[in-house]
Formats: C-alpha cells, sequence, structure tokens
C-alpha cells in the first residue's frame, strides 16, 4: 500500500505528458476544452489523418499537405490512425469539436470509414479523400487517389520485358484486407498472364512488412531455384526480396510500386530494376488546395467526387529526377 | 498447484524423482511421449513436408529455415526466463525494433555532439543495442517489483512505449543502408546477420552459444534455481531467503538483453533498420515458450524446450511457404498448432501428477 502515492504520481505524470503532447500537436490552441469553446466563424483549421508516417508514403503525404495547407494560411493538426478504424474516428471526433474548416484523410478501411465521414459532413465539415477511395460516393468532397490499376498495369509491362517475356517468377502479395493489394496485383497480372512463357510459381502474402518479405523470399528461392523475377506489391517488401536476392548473389529482376527514396536510390544503384511512383505529395496538395477553393467558395467545388491520378514508370532513364514522391517536371 | 512441492520448491520442475517402485509402465511411457512432443511433432512435420516438397530436407534449406529459427529462439530463450519466474514479457518485439533503430541510426548518422559526430565502430554499436535492450528491461523490472505494476500491463505498456521510442529515433522513417564506411570504420555490420562461418550462419552460432549459456545458467548455477523456486513459489522463495526482487529484475534484463540481439541479427540481414521491426513477434516468442512446455503459471519448463518450440514454429511457417500454401491457412495451422501442444501440456500435467501420487 505504501506505493500507492508513487503510483498515482506517476500516473499524474504520463498524463501531463499524454495533454503536453496533445497541446504540441494542436498548433497551440490555447483553451483546454475545445468542445466546449465556441470557435470562431470562419475556422482555419485544417486537419489531416493518415496511416501510421513509419511508411515514408505516407510522411510524405502528411508533409505535403500540412506544407500546403499553412502556405496559404491555415492552422493545421496531423494526427496518424495507425489503419484503425476505431482510432480514426475518435480523430474526426476531435476535428468536429475543434470545427475544422476541412479534413484530409487517407483512410483506414473502406466500409469502415463512412460513418465517420458522414458525421463529420452532418456537422459541415468537409471531408477530401487521397490515396484510398471509399465504397461510398456523395459523403465525401473528392476522393483523390492515383490510379493503381493504371500503375500496375505499368509495373508489370516493365516486369515483363526485364524478364525478356519469359522465365519463372514469384509474386509478393500486400496486405490481403487492403484493397490496393488486390488492384495491383490484378494489374500485375493483366499484364504478365498474356505472356504464356512466364511462368508464377509462388504468390505469398508479406503484409506490406520488410522482414517478412526478405524470409519469404529466401524460402521462395530455396523452392524454386530457377526463379528470374520477383514482382513485390509495394517498395518495402521489394526491399526485402532485394535484400534476400543479394545474399543469395542472385541475378534476378525485382520490381516495386510507390517509388519510395529507398528504391529510387536503389534503381540508380541498378539493383532494384523498377517501381511505380504514386505521386503521392501531388495528390495531397491537390486535395489542399481544393479544399481551399471549398471552403472560400462556401461550400461548392467545381471537381468531380472521384479523381483519379496516373502513377509514372521510374527506371534507371529517370530514377534521377525522382524526389520525395513526385517526378521533376510532371 | 504446486502447494504439495512447497518443502522443495527449487527441484519440482526438473528431473523425475528417481525412486519409482511400481508406477505403470504405460503411464510411464505416454509421460515420455507427451514430454518429448515437441520433438516428435517436428519430426512429423519434416516427414509431412519433405513427402510433399523434395526441396525441404536439403541442406542448404534445413540451414536457411535454422537461420529463421534462430531471431524466434533468441527472442523466445530470453521471455522463458521471465516465464520461470512466472511472469510475462510482453515488450520483446518492441525492444528489438527499438536496438535495431538505435544501431541504425549509430551506424548511420552516427552520434551527434555540439562539436561534431562520433561513428563507433560495429562491436561498439552492437554493445550499445544490446546494452539499451537490456536498460529496457531494466525498467520492466523495476515497474514490476518496486511499483507493484503486474507484469503483463507492465510490459504491456513497454510493448508501446519502446515502439513509439523506436518511430521517434528516426521521426518514422528507415535507415537505409547499413553497411557503413572504411573511412568511418564502420564497416562489417551485416556479418552477424548475414554471413556465415564454417558454412553455417553467424546468426545459428549466435543462437547456439546463448542458448547454451541459458542452459547453463537455469541447470547448474544458484541463480537458476532462484528462479525455478520464484516462479514455482513465490511466498515459500521469499521465506526460504531468495531476494525475489532482485531475480525478477534480473530476468527482465536477461529478457531485454535478449530482445535486443535477436532485433540485431534481423536488421543486420535486412541491411536496414525500420520502426516497425519485429511487430508482433513476442507473440511468436511466448508461442514457442508455450509450445516448449513451459508452464506461464511459472516454475516448470526447459531452455531446451523452448528452442525446440522455436523449430517447430518454424520449420511450421518456412514449410508452409515453402509448399504454397496461402497466408491464412498458414495462420490457422500455426494457431491450431500451438492450441493442441497446450493440450498436451495439460495432459503431461495430470500424468505427471498421477505418478507423483503413486509413487509418493
Amino acid at each position: 500500500m505504501k506505493h500507492l502515492p508513487a503510483r498515482r504520481a506517476l500516473l499524474a505524470v504520463s498524463a501531463a505528458s499524454v495533454l503536453a503532447l496533445a497541446a504540441c500537436g494542436g498548433g497551440g490552441d490555447g483553451s483546454g476544452s475545445p468542445g466546449e469553446s465556441a470557435a470562431p466563424a470562419a475556422s482555419k483549421l485544417i486537419v489531416i489523418i493518415t496511416p501510421s508516417p513509419d511508411n515514408v508514403f505516407f510522411k510524405a503525404e502528411q508533409d505535403a499537405a500540412a506544407a500546403r495547407a499553412e502556405s496559404l494560411g491555415y492552422e493545421t493538426l496531423v494526427l496518424s490512425h495507425d489503419d484503425d478504424p476505431t482510432k480514426q474516428s475518435q480523430q474526426f471526433d476531435t476535428a468536429i469539436s475543434r470545427k475544422a474548416a476541412a479534413i484530409i484523410l487517407d483512410n483506414a478501411g473502406a466500409d469502415a470509414s463512412v460513418t465517420a465521414i458522414q458525421r463529420a459532413k452532418d456537422a459541415d465539415i468537409p471531408t477530401f479523400l487521397i490515396d484510398r477511395e471509399i465504397n461510398k460516393t456523395g459523403v465525401a468532397v473528392a476522393q483523390i487517389v492515383s490510379n493503381n490499376a493504371q500503375g500496375a498495369g505499368l509495373g508489370g509491362q516493365e516486369f515483363a520485358k526485364l524478364m525478356g517475356n519469359k522465365g519463372e517468377y514469384a509474386e509478393l502479395l500486400g496486405k490481403p484486407t487492403d484493397t490496393n493489394a488486390g488492384v495491383r496485383s490484378k494489374g500485375y497480372h493483366g499484364v504478365l498472364d498474356q505472356f504464356p512463357d512466364l511462368k508464377m510459381v509462388a504468390q505469398q502474402s508479406a503484409n506490406w512488412d520488410q522482414a517478412e518479405a526478405l524470409q519469404k523470399t529466401q524460402t521462395i528461392l530455396q523452392a524454386h531455384p530457377n526463379i528470374k523475377g520477383i514482382i513485390a506489391g509495394n517498395d518495402t517488401m521489394a526491399l526485402g526480396a532485394y535484400a534476400a536476392v543479394q545474399a543469395a548473389k542472385k541475378d534476378i529482376v525485382v520490381v516495386g510500386f510507390d517509388g519510395s527514396p529507398d528504391v529510387v536510390s536503389s534503381i540508380q544503384k541498378k539493383a532494384i530494376r523498377a517501381t511505380v511512383l504514386q505521386p503521392a505529395s501531388k495528390i495531397a496538395q491537390m486535395a489542399v488546395d481544393q479544399a481551399d477553393v471549398y471552403i472560400k467558395a462556401g461550400g461548392k467545388t467545381d471537381q468531380p467526387e472521384k479523381q483519379s491520378i496516373d502513377c509514372v514508370l521510374v527506371t534507371a532513364d529517370n530514377a534521377d529526377t525522382v524526389k520525395n514522391f513526385a517526378v521533376e517536371g510532371s | 498447484m504446486t502447494n504439495t512441492d512447497v518443502a522443495a520448491p527449487a527441484s519440482t520442475a526438473a528431473a523425475p524423482r528417481p525412486e519409482e517402485p511400481r508406477s505403470t509402465a504405460l503411464k510411464r511411457a505416454a509421460l515420455l511421449l507427451v514430454r518429448g512432443r515437441t520433438l516428435v511433432v517436428l519430426v512429423i512435420l519434416v516427414i509431412i513436408f519433405s513427402s510433399i516438397s523434395s526441396e525441404y530436407l536439403t541442406q542448404s534449406n534445413l540451414i536457411l529455415m535454422t537461420k529463421h529459427v534462430a531471431i524466434n529462439a533468441i527472442l523466445a530463450i530470453g521471455v522463458t526466463f521471465v516465464i520461470l519466474t512466472g511472469g510475462i514479457d510482453l515488450s520483446v518485439g518492441s525492444i528489438a525494433g527499438l536496438a535495431s533503430m538505435v544501431a541504425g541510426g549509430l551506424l548511420f548518422n552516427g552520434l551527434n555532439f555540439p562539436g561534431g559526430t562520433v561513428f563507433f565502430s560495429v562491436a561498439m554499436v552492437l554493445l550499445i543495442g544490446i546494452v539499451a535492450g537490456a536498460l529496457v528491461g531494466a525498467v520492466n523490472g523495476l515497474l514490476i517489483t518496486r511499483l507493484k505494476v503486474a507484469p503483463f500491463i507492465a510490459t504491456l505498456g513497454m510493448l508501446y512505449v519502446a515502439r513509439g521510442a523506436a518511430q521517434l529515433h528516426s521521426d518514422g522513417g528507415t535507415y537505409p543502408d547499413l553497411a557503413g564506411t572504411e573511412a568511418r570504420g564502420n564497416t562489417g555490420f551485416g556479418f552477424i546477420g548475414a554471413d556465415s562461418v564454417l558454412g553455417i550462419p553467424v546468426a545459428v552460432w549466435i543462437m547456439v552459444v546463448v542458448a547454451a549459456a541459458a542452459i547453463v545458467v537455469t541447470t547448474k548455477t544458484p541463480f537458476g534455481k532462484r528462479i525455478y523456486a520464484v516462479g514455482g513459489n513465490e511466498r515459500a522463495a521469499v521465506l526460504s531467503g531468495i531476494r525475489v526482487n532482485r531475480v525478477k529484475i534480473a530476468v527482465y534484463v536477461i529478457s531485454g538483453a535478449c530482445a535486443a540481439l535477436a532485433g540485431l541479427l534481423l536488421t543486420s540481414e535486412l541491411g536496414a533498420a525500420y520502426p516497425d521491426t519485429a511487430t508482433t513477434y513476442e507473440l511468436n516468442a511466448i508461442a514457442a515458450a508455450v509450445l516448449g512446455g513451459t508452464a506461464l503459471a511459472g516454475g516448470r519448463g526447459t531452455i531446451i524446450g523452448t528452442v525446440m518450440g522455436a523449430f517447430v514454429i518454424g520449420f511450421l511457417s518456412d514449410g508452409l511457404v515453402l509448399v504454397g500454401v496461402s497466408t491464412f491457412w498458414q495462420s490457422v495451422v500455426k494457431g491450431a498448432v500451438i492450441i493442441v501442444a497446450v493440450i498436451t501440456e495439460q495432459a503431461q500435467q495430470r500424468l505427471q501428477s498421477d505418478l507423483t501420487r503413486r509413487t509418493a
């Protein structure tokens, strides 16, 4: 029992630090209980919610959106839902109670996100989706996504070309519950299945994870020593696969998807051969620009809800012009 | 459950009693089979997979699978120390990730002082990484012994804290290239994860050394006896003069250090450090310990059992990938094997207490 004060102190300290953190993230909003404070009529807050910035892709999204919003004179609140729809829903509550002017969202689930976005809409807060779509229209103001099917087509074509249109290959799939994993795989196969001499001998999910891709690729290479190529559903898995290829001292074509800086520099060294760049920064900026127009026009937009932005193939030829999920001059 | 053995808490877990006049031979045989179940399962796995794929039982695949086992085995050995005292360590995956980021940062960016940047040798980086893991373990131990936080809660909290710290370390980013440069004198990080000595991967040698050391510590030293005593009956351990808190802190330090070592091996092989390294690996480690016959209540289990458990999990997962089973079925099969293992664990308990009653 004599430890109780110590425990209480610890609790107080942790509670205080959580509050301090929240205050930092809030951009210095002085009010302790934002829910009750009467916000000014024209809010200048844009809330940006994305998956974990662990993945450089989402980090680029956050940074690009926040930078553009701040340059347009908005306050920003950047949050990460870690692919947890419940957490995302709570963050929407925060945005609503803070009376945000707009929400920029890379969502945590095509179905699971709809009610939260609807709740924001009912509170007159427009949501602009980036990167991932939801399975309902008319709820969000815009859904700006990169064209994964088109991008996977590009990746598939380049992969087939690098393979000389023949030989055994393996495919590393993304997290099975993520729509993009399926769309990309379908896009790859839309091209690859047309070549009768290209034979897929193994197909495994590595859950978007680098270490898992490494171990699974090692095992796959063990089972199929004649593999000439590995096509991965994203760049972190491509990096893991390439580490396994390097360890096995084999000459195998590895192709990824995303256009992350690590893979781009690997392509410059002629290690990984190609990736498909999703214009993440551009999409995030577009969403902020459209939100700005929407806010200033008093709730009107001249853009269609569904907007699809083409991906760009990155190979050794153009890798030098790629920086932070954007190709210069495009 | 163990209160009948209060008189000799330290010896309950290990060898069966030598005096065994006329217990039923059948039950003894059954017990032996159940005791050796991990080995039995392993043999069955090898037979099944090698009959499906001719690649399974090749020398190179066995070496590869053992290398994959090494990381989980080292994590699981550390966790076993904790479980033997009746505790649990849920933070090992996150500690592995944190150690990975600490080492990655030191290799990639060096240590920044106001006066300039210092780069450490690889040996030093490894040492710092392991010490970092041990320190996190020490915090776990202090939380549990001094502040009386339940082990499950303390290490669950640390799971988040250490993972967050790993993410903060690089602001969420990846340290992409850990090869080092001659000028900085920090080349050679790939040695422990990617190289081989005498045809066996260095990671496997490290696992062998860690396992051997752990076996000696748990079975041949007074400290090992105290670990079993604390887990078998903490009250009795206190009364017999064991400094229970010291033992507990020590096992969390060991667990943290093992976790860090595993994280460093993984990072070395990958040649890159990212904050999500080893996410959910704590569950694989606990599963290996339980599969190997370690009782979650504490006081019973062996290091060799845990290593065998890690082999079963590793040989099973790699086998399923090798023969091309889908990810979903891989999860189902792995889970089923763990549940069956626990069921046989309880059968072992019953048989054992049956026999003990008869011989007593």
